[in-house]
């Protein structure tokens, strides 16, 4: 299922940046995120709690950071295997300066779900994932304006 | 005693009381001391090659007793059979592994199995259960998985193609050539769930002592499943007791061999324990078999004046990822035979290909090949008239068999046994007002309103049989039915019949026969089935043949036993047995009315046998084995009348009038709920329900949420009426009912919606007729 969207935040680029690519900003902000560790350079293992509709479980999974070039994009790998079944999810983001204090991140990607979490929850993910992604960022500017 | 004739009377069901008050025998009711509790790790990938399956934590679990990979396995069971190997079609059978070895091939093909002291322990090991896949390219739709550099399921079946199948009857070429009219159409017929309301379960009890399995599981056919179980586990047939008692709907998703019960039985006679499982809701739907999932090009060459004169068909066949116990028939035989439908069309081509997909696998679902013959053609002459502005009632009208023509051998050489296609028609006219109407249509049209007149007139055929023709067709097995009538001295009856009714009200309409034929009250008579132990083999229940074959045997078994009794009288009576009557469960001589004995009499001498000629054996009953010279055709007419509203796309029934024609009744009662089920089922698959995998073969409608499985509010009320038109093949002269409705409901309901949808200039649209999908033809339309 493909996914796109954009998001406004008031910050600089630089510093987005780097916030959306710091481990420690991501496992705060990923709802449902119960852990995530450095296991290679750019490659992140997670426990993750994802509820979509009547299904919920814990996914353990991998996250790989690709084709960095900052400030301007990342790619992101994602997999999970959990008892409901697995995730995987491929996606770019980048980011657009609009103003010295405002960057709009654009991404896409693709999600597959498989196994009973796909018979159930497949029809709900675009708005789940969507939903998420939002609350990502709306936390990761929260973050920003408090530290600033 | 007063006897009345319970041949055609509304009887109510005698096993609805069990059933609807949680007295029933389903497999899950079945308790026995030390069972032990199985489940199957299922998965995630439509294909993949297993590259490490890692048990030690599950087999760490406190309550886990053992844990199988399909290695473990490969010794204790042969594979999954198939039993319909249909002839001179190159068919490949790739082996179908009851759990996977090296690679999984659809969304819920085993990988694991657990066994555990509880169901919670069992399901949590599962989980546990930790398996790396190397996940391969999947395809699901059955077009592209003939196409070159598609993902291979099988390296011994190159391009996934497990058989051709051809049936060309008359030469079609010329019939095209000459045609005045052509009309060509791509027609999806997809893919539905069967969603039997009791999953499928297996109870194995292997006792090391005796060497011997009883197996209690959902099963149309037990003896079928005894037979293939020995097969399959290498215990002989006399130490396998397969019992099926209460099954809560099959559909025909519980006649195939299951991978499920298999392992229960291996895995029972592995650990000396009883193994139960039970398969969830969700396992319901991805490792039950599926149906239908046709993709049909089809051409019908036809005169000006409606004559249709051939009809050619090329149809993909989604098989899924194995070959089912009887799914090479389905899409072939049971649906190429019926092309024709009612009408005397000349020449049939049919060209079928079954396809291996990353799919369940599919296999026969209520109606079984004929649905999908009778929703092309009934959506092909409806083209017709339109392209030719004729009525579709008229249309119909000039091309059916003619009454006088029967018996009628058609192009695809069966021989239609009895019928009056025109009666059905005319009866159904008659109770939508057809003239009123479509007066109705058009004035409603005026006011931007659109109803729709949907025809469906077709014939199916049923009462499975005969033999000869299920060995021709490559079927392995016969199609007869047994029964045995057992008399005991009190006059009380016992039946044991080799049907297996899971629904279908046998123990009632069984014994509306037996009362009839014996003379005896019908609460004497108790009827006995789906026990291999005490039943003589059986064919079971499905095709829509226990009354027509099942039915005739016991009604044979019936006429011996009262031959019996009446040479017994005849002694006891001390006249020649030509000298009774038989009435009202009493012989009497002629013309002497007093001079007579009862049934229960007769029974009671022929138990004591004091009296009895050296050349009468004591005791009474018989057992009959009925192999019918042919099958049966009920055929009918139905009428959905629908509104759709342009602008949501949302189809509202108005009305439907169902007008069948399957012979003698002998439960009126039984027969319309049958026909109401069978219209929901046929119905659902019109408007509601689609089994939908997404391109990498994940089943998106994967639970009774999502897949939509009609409520009562839903549904139209059904207006049922029928005709009769006995058939010659058994003594009671009834057809069979089982599948009807869903045979005739699907097309009728989508010719009516097309109807509705004509001033928008749509001729067809794919079912299911979602408003979505509607409302999108109506908006291209507009542009």
């Amino acid at each position: 299922m493909k996914i796109s969207g954009s998001y406004t935040i008031r910050a600089a680029r630089d510093a987005v940046f780097a916030r959306l690519t710091d481990p420690q900003a991501i496992a705060s902000c990923l709802p449902g995120v119960e852990n995530l560790n450095q296991v290679a350079p750019d490659q992140y293992e997670m426990a993750m709690t994802v509820a979509i509709g009547p299904v919920k479980g814990t996914f353990q999974g991998k996250v790989q950071l690709a084709d960095i070039n900052p400030p301007e994009s990342y790619r992101m790998a994602v997999e999970g295997q959990g008892k409901p079944g697995f995730a995987r999810g491929v996606g770019s983001v980048q980011l657009r300066v609009i103003d010295d204090q405002t960057t709009e991140i654009t991404y896409e990607g693709d999600v597959e779900l498989g196994g009973p979490f796909a018979g159930v929850a497949q029809r709900m993910l675009g708005g789940v994932a969507k939903r998420m992604i939002e609350q990502f960022f709306a936390c990761i500017e929260r973050q920003m304006s408090a530290s600033s | 005693m007063a006897v009345t004739k319970m041949f055609g009377a509304a009887v109510k069901r005698r096993e609805d009381p069990r059933l609807i008050t949680g007295r029933g025998n389903f497999t899950d009711h079945i308790r026995l001391p030390g069972t032990l509790v199985m489940a199957i790790k299922r998965s995630p990938h439509a294909h993949a090659r297993i590259v490490r399956i890692d048990t030690s934590k599950a087999r760490a679990m406190r309550g886990v007793v053992a844990v199988y990979t399909g290695q473990d396995l490969v010794d204790k069971l042969a594979p999954v059979p198939c039993a319909w190997l249909i002839p001179a079609s190159d068919l490949k059978v790739p082996p179908y592994r009851a759990v996977a070895v090296d690679k999984v091939r659809y969304v819920g093909d085993a990988v694991a199995v657990v066994v555990a002291t509880d169901r919670y322990i069992a399901q949590d090991a599962v989980d546990a259960i930790e398996v790396e896949y190397e996940p391969l390219p999947a395809v699901v739709d059955q077009e592209k998985a003939l196409e070159p550099g598609a993902p291979q399921l099988y390296d011994e079946v190159p391009n996934n193609l497990a058989f051709h199948w051809k049936l060309h009857s008359g030469d079609f070429d010329a019939a095209w050539d000459a045609a005045e009219v052509r009309i060509s159409r791509r027609l999806v017929n997809h893919r539905l769930i069967p969603t039997a309301m009791e999953p499928r379960g297996a109870l194995a009890a292997y006792n090391p002592g005796t060497g011997e399995l009883t197996i209690w599981c959902t099963s149309q056919n037990p003896h079928v499943h005894r037979l293939l179980l020995s097969a399959v586990t290498g215990l002989p047939e006399t130490h396998i007791r397969v019992i099926a008692t209460d099954v809560g709907g099959g559909f025909g998703s519980k006649i195939p061999m299951y991978a499920g019960e298999m392992i229960a039985a291996a895995i029972s006679k592995d650990l000396g324990r009883p193994i139960k499982w039970i398969e969830t809701r969700q396992e319901n739907y991805v490792a039950t078999i599926h149906g239908r999932d046709h993709i049909q090009y089809v051409d019908i060459a036809a005169r000006r004046d409606g004559t249709i004169t051939g009809v050619r068909v090329r149809a993909y066949a989604s098989m899924g990822a194995y070959l089912s116990t009887a799914a090479p028939g389905v899409p072939t035989w049971l649906f190429g035979l019926m092309l024709q439908g009612p009408y005397a069309i000349p020449v049939v081509h049919c060209d079928v290909y079954g396809v291996l997909t990353n799919t369940t696998p599919t296999d026969a679902y209520r109606g079984a090949g004929r649905p999908e013959a009778t929703y092309l053609l009934e959506r092909m002459i409806d083209l017709l008239a339109r392209e030719l502005g004729m009525d579709p009632a008229e249309i119909r009208r000039k091309n059916f068999i003619p009454k006088h023509q029967f018996p009628y051998t058609t192009p695809t050489g069966l021989q239609y046994d009895s019928g009056d296609y025109e009666a059905t028609l005319n009866r159904a006219l008659e109770l939508v007002d057809y003239q009123n109407l479509r007066r109705e249509q058009e004035e409603l049209r005026k006011q931007g309103r659109y109803i729709g007149i949907g025809f469906s007139t077709y014939v199916e055929v049923c009462g499975l049989a005969p033999s000869q023709a299920a060995g021709a067709m490559g079927f392995q097995g016969g199609l007869w039915e047994s029964a045995t009538v057992r008399v005991h001295p009190t006059g009380k009856v016992t039946v044991f019949t080799g049907s297996n009714p899971h629904g279908q009200g046998e123990e009632t309409t069984f014994a509306q026969l037996v009362a009839d034929e014996l003379g005896v009250p019908f609460e004497d008579v108790e009827i006995v089935h789906g026990d291999t132990e005490m039943v003589p083999f059986g064919m079971g229940t499905y095709g829509s043949r226990s009354t027509a074959v099942g039915g005739a045997a016991l009604v044979h078994a019936c006429r011996k036993v009262k031959e019996k009794a009446q040479r017994i009288a005849a002694h006891l009576l001390e006249v020649s047995p030509d000298d009774l009557v038989f009435e009202n469960g009493r012989f009497f001589v002629k013309g002497a009315p007093d001079r007579g004995m009862t049934f229960q009499e007769v029974a009671l001498q022929a138990y004591l046998a004091w009296k009895l000629p050296r050349d009468i054996e004591p005791g009474l009953e018989a057992t009959h084995f009925f192999d019918p010279v042919n099958n049966t055709f009920p055929f009918g007419c139905h009428i959905c009348v629908v509104e759709v509203d342009p602008e949501t796309g949302k189809v509202q029934f108005r009305q439907y009038v169902a007008v069948d024609d399957v012979g003698n009744v002998i439960n009126p009662m039984i027969v319309d709920g049958q026909v109401h089920g069978g219209i929901t089922q046929g119905l659902a698959q019109a408007v509601y329900e689609f089994a939908a995998y997404d391109e990498n073969g994940q089943l998106l409608t994967g639970s009774l949420m999502d897949y939509a499985v009609p409520k009562a509010s839903m549904l139209p009320s059904f207006t049922v009426d029928r005709t009769v038109t006995p058939t010659p093949v058994n003594p009671m002269g009834v057809k069979g009912a089982g599948e009807t409705g869903t045979i005739a409901s699907t097309p009728a309901v989508v010719n009516a919606v097309i109807d509705a949808l004509a001033p928008f200039g749509i001729d067809h649209i794919d079912m299911p007729l979602t408003p979505e999908r509607i409302w999108r033809a109506i908006r291209e339309r507009s542009r």
